[in-house]
C-alpha cells in the first residue's frame, strides 16, 4: 500500500515539474513572440568569400572563368566592388607570334574603398536618416513605393554601431534600428532586408472608456499592419495600410480596464515582418481629452526637435550636480543619473 | 526498503533538475559583462590587456557604468584602451578614480543587441609573482526602454597568476600595432542653453577613433588669420571666448597615437567687409599704388612739356588771378603769376 502513495506521489510530482516546464517555455515563447523577427542580411564584400549579390569575392570567382563569360580566352579577376573584371579577358584568338610584340600597359588598381550600404524598406518619399556611432552620417529620401538605399564610405576598419531611422510625411519619427557592424578596411559591407518600422500616434491623451480612440500611422505602401493595444489582456488588430502606406485604426477602448494602456504596430508584406514601433501611452478615464503636441519633445532640452549630441551635453553638465532642473531630471527622482541618460539614449535622433 | 531508497533517489535527482531547470532560463537571460585576456600566461616584466565585453543576451542595453577592481599591489594600470568601443559617449570616461579601481559610464543611443561588444580594455604591468583577479562592482545595465529599466547583469571576474619571466626584461617580446588612421570624422556644434554657463554659447563635439583611441581635444577661435594663436586643450562642452559668435572655430581631434583630424564651425554672424583689417589693407595698397601711379605719370608729363599748350595755360593764369591751382606749369612760372 505504502508503494502505491509512493508511485502516486511520483506521478503528482512529475506532473507539477511537467506542469511548470510548461509555462516556463511557454513564457519563453511569449518573450519570443514580441523579439525582432526581420531578417537582415549583412554581405561583406572583400571577405574572400562570395555571397548574396556578390558576382565574385577577391579569388573566389564562383567557378566562373572568362570562357564561361563567353569570352575566348583570357584571366578573369573579381574588382573590390565585387564584381567581375573582364578587363583581361579576350573574344578572339591569339595571333601567331611574329617577332614579340609590345611591352603590356601596366594595370592601375582602382582605389579600394571602405564602404557600407544599407537597403530596404521605410515610408513613401520619406527622409531616411543613417547615424554613424549616434552622429548624423548621411540622410536619404525613399522612393515612392518607399524603398531606399543608403551608403556611407571613407571608414575605418573597426566597430561601429550603425543606427537608422525614418521620418514619415507628418513628421513622426520611427524608432532606432540598430545594427552593431565590425568594418574590414577596403571591403563594401551591405546590410539588406531593412524594414523600419511603422510610426505610430493617437489623437487623445485621454479616453473616456467606451469612445473609440483612433490611431495612425504610416508604413509600406499596401502593407498589413498589426496593431497591439496592451492591457492586462493584449488585443490585437489587423489592417491594411493604403496606397501611399498610411493606415488608420479606430478602436473601440470597451474592452480596457480604467487606466494606461499602450499601443505599437507592425508592419508585414510579402513574408518579411518589421519590429514593433516605439509605444505610446494613453489613458482610459472618465473624460475624453485630445492629445496635444508638447512643444518640446522628451529629453529635447533645447527643444531644436532633434536629440543629439547638444542634450547629451546639457545632461552631462547636470550629471551628479545638486538640484538639476526638472526638464534635464527626465525621471523626476531629483538627480541626473543613468537613468536619465539611458531614457535620452532611446528618444536620441542624432 | 531497497526500493523505498531508490525512489528517494530518483526524488532527489528529480529536485536537482527541476531547481537546475528554474534557474538555468533566468541566469541565460541576463545581460553577461566578462572580462578576457589573451595572454595564456601573465609574466613579470611584461604587459598584458585584459578587454572588458558585454554580451546583451537579446537584451537591447543603452547604458552601462560601473567599477573594475584590480589588486594594485600586483598590478600597475599602464593604459585605458576606449577606441572602437560599442559605447558611443561616456558619461564618465574610463579612469582611475582611486587606487585599483576604473569608474566608467557610458550610452549607445538605440541600444547595442549582440554579443562580444568590447566596451574598453587595460593595459597593466605585473608588479609581482602572486595570483589575483580582476572584478566588477557596482555595474549597471539599463534597457533600451525609454525608461531606463535595469537588466539582469552577470559579471564573470578575470582570475590570474603572474611567473617569473623566461625572458630577462628586456628582452621581453612586445607587439603593439600601430595606429595611421585618423580619428573619425566629426561636426562640432555650437549651443546655448539657459541652464548652463548662465546662458553663454557653448561647443559641443565628440568623436572616436578605432585604433588608438581619442587622447584629447585641441580648440582655436579666431576671428582673423592670425597664425600665431595657440590651439588650447578643451573638453566638450566648451565654453566660447567669442560670445558674439564672429569667429571661425577650429577643433581638432587627437588620437593616442598622435594622429588628427580637425573640423571648422563657420561664424554664426561673420565680420563684415569694414570690419576685415585685411580688407582695410589691401584698399590702403591700391589707393597708394595710384596715387603712385598718378604722381608717375605727372611727372613723366611735365618733364615733356609742349610749347605752346604751356603759353595757353600761362595766359589763362592771368585771366583768372585769384583761383588757386595744383598745377605743376602754374608753379614753374612764379614770375607770371606776379
Amino acid at each position: 500500500m505504502k508503494k502505491y502513495y509512493l508511485i502516486i506521489y511520483f506521478f503528482l510530482l512529475l506532473i507539477m515539474v511537467l506542469a511548470v516546464g510548461f509555462f516556463i517555455l511557454a513564457e519563453n515563447i511569449l518573450a519570443d513572440s514580441n523579439a525582432v523577427v526581420m531578417t537582415v542580411k549583412i554581405l561583406v564584400c572583400g571577405d574572400g568569400v562570395r555571397e548574396g549579390w556578390e558576382e565574385c569575392d577577391n579569388s573566389d570567382l564562383g567557378g566562373r572563368s572568362c570562357a564561361s563569360l563567353g569570352y575566348t580566352g583570357g584571366v578573369l579577376s573579381c574588382t573590390p566592388a565585387c564584381e567581375f573584371n573582364t578587363s583581361a579577358c579576350v573574344t578572339t584568338a591569339p595571333s601567331p607570334p611574329s617577332g614579340g610584340g609590345g611591352g603590356g600597359g601596366g594595370y592601375v588598381a582602382p582605389l579600394i574603398e571602405t564602404k557600407v550600404i544599407f537597403s530596404g524598406r521605410a515610408y513613401p518619399k520619406s527622409t531616411v536618416t543613417l547615424l554613424k556611432d549616434a552622429q548624423v552620417a548621411a540622410t536619404t529620401v525613399s522612393g515612392a513605393d518607399a524603398n531606399f538605399q543608403i551608403s556611407i564610405s571613407g571608414l575605418s576598419g573597426g566597430n561601429y554601431i550603425f543606427s537608422l531611422y525614418s521620418e514619415d510625411s507628418k513628421g513622426l519619427r520611427s524608432s532606432l534600428l540598430t545594427f552593431p557592424i565590425s568594418i574590414t578596411t577596403g571591403a563594401t559591407t551591405q546590410v539588406s532586408g531593412i524594414f523600419i518600422a511603422p510610426t505610430i500616434d493617437i489623437d487623445k491623451s485621454e479616453v473616456k472608456r467606451g469612445d473609440n480612440i483612433a490611431i495612425f500611422g504610416q508604413s509600406v505602401p499596401n502593407s498589413e499592419i498589426t496593431i497591439s493595444i496592451n492591457s492586462d489582456e493584449e488585443f490585437f488588430a489587423k489592417m491594411p495600410a493604403g496606397k501611399d502606406g498610411i493606415y488608420l485604426y479606430n478602436y473601440d477602448t470597451s474592452p480596457l480596464e480604467m487606466g494606461q494602456h499602450f499601443t505599437k504596430s507592425k508592419v508585414a508584406l510579402a513574408g518579411e515582418i518589421s519590429s514593433f514601433s516605439k509605444a505610446v501611452t494613453f489613458q482610459v478615464g472618465a473624460k475624453t481629452t485630445p492629445k496635444e503636441t508638447a512643444k518640446c519633445g522628451k529629453a529635447d532640452l533645447n527643444c531644436d526637435n532633434r536629440i543629439n549630441l547638444v542634450d547629451f551635453s546639457i545632461a552631462a553638465y547636470w550629471h551628479k550636480r545638486p538640484s538639476p532642473p526638472a526638464k534635464v531630471d527626465f525621471n523626476s527622482d531629483g538627480k541626473v543619473d543613468l537613468i536619465d541618460f539611458s531614457i535620452m539614449a532611446y528618444y536620441w535622433t542624432g | 526498503m531497497i526500493q523505498q531508497e531508490k525512489i528517494k533517489k530518483v526524488l532527489c535527482l528529480f529536485c536537482v533538475l527541476f531547481s537546475v531547470g528554474l534557474v538555468l532560463p533566468i541566469t541565460t537571460r541576463a545581460a553577461q559583462l566578462n572580462l578576457t585576456s589573451q595572454a595564456q600566461e601573465i609574466k613579470m616584466g611584461g604587459k598584458f590587456e585584459v578587454s572588458f565585453f558585454l554580451n546583451t543576451e537579446e537584451e537591447s542595453i543603452n547604458a552601462v557604468e560601473g567599477k573594475i577592481l584590480f589588486p594594485e599591489k600586483l598590478l600597475e594600470l599602464k593604459e585605458i584602451k576606449d577606441g572602437n568601443s560599442i559605447v558611443n559617449f561616456w558619461v564618465e570616461r574610463p579612469r582611475s578614480d582611486s587606487a585599483g579601481s576604473i569608474i566608467f559610464s557610458g550610452i549607445t543611443p538605440g541600444g547595442f543587441k549582440s554579443e562580444n561588444g568590447l566596451v574598453f580594455s587595460l593595459v597593466f604591468e605585473p608588479k609581482e609573482k602572486n595570483k589575483g583577479q580582476i572584478e566588477f562592482s557596482g555595474i549597471r545595465a539599463l534597457k533600451n526602454d525609454g525608461l531606463g529599466t535595469p537588466a539582469d547583469v552577470l559579471t564573470r571576474p578575470l582570475e590570474f597568476e603572474i611567473k617569473e619571466a623566461d625572458l630577462a626584461p628586456e628582452e621581453s617580446i612586445e607587439i603593439k600595432a600601430r595606429d595611421y588612421e585618423p580619428p573619425e570624422s566629426f561636426a562640432p556644434e555650437i549651443a546655448r542653453n539657459e541652464s548652463m554657463f548662465g546662458g553663454k554659447w557653448f561647443l559641443v563635439f565628440a568623436t572616436q577613433d578605432k585604433g588608438s583611441g581619442i587622447g584629447h581635444y585641441e580648440v582655436k577661435e579666431q576671428k582673423r588669420a592670425r597664425i600665431w594663436k595657440k590651439w588650447k586643450a578643451a573638453e566638450s562642452p566648451y565654453l566660447l571666448e567669442d560670445q558674439n559668435l564672429r569667429s571661425y572655430v577650429y577643433v581638432k581631434a587627437i588620437d593616442k597615437a598622435g594622429n588628427e583630424r580637425m573640423a571648422v564651425v563657420e561664424p554664426r554672424y561673420p565680420m563684415r567687409w569694414y570690419e576685415k583689417y585685411l580688407v582695410w589693407g589691401i584698399i590702403i595698397v591700391i589707393v597708394i599704388f595710384i596715387y603712385i601711379v598718378f604722381r608717375l605719370l605727372n611727372n613723366s608729363i611735365l618733364s615733356f612739356p609742349p610749347a605752346s599748350p604751356k603759353l595757353q595755360r600761362g595766359e589763362r593764369k592771368r585771366e583768372s588771378p585769384g583761383r588757386a591751382t595744383r598745377s605743376g606749369a602754374g608753379r614753374s612760372d612764379p614770375q607770371k603769376r606776379e
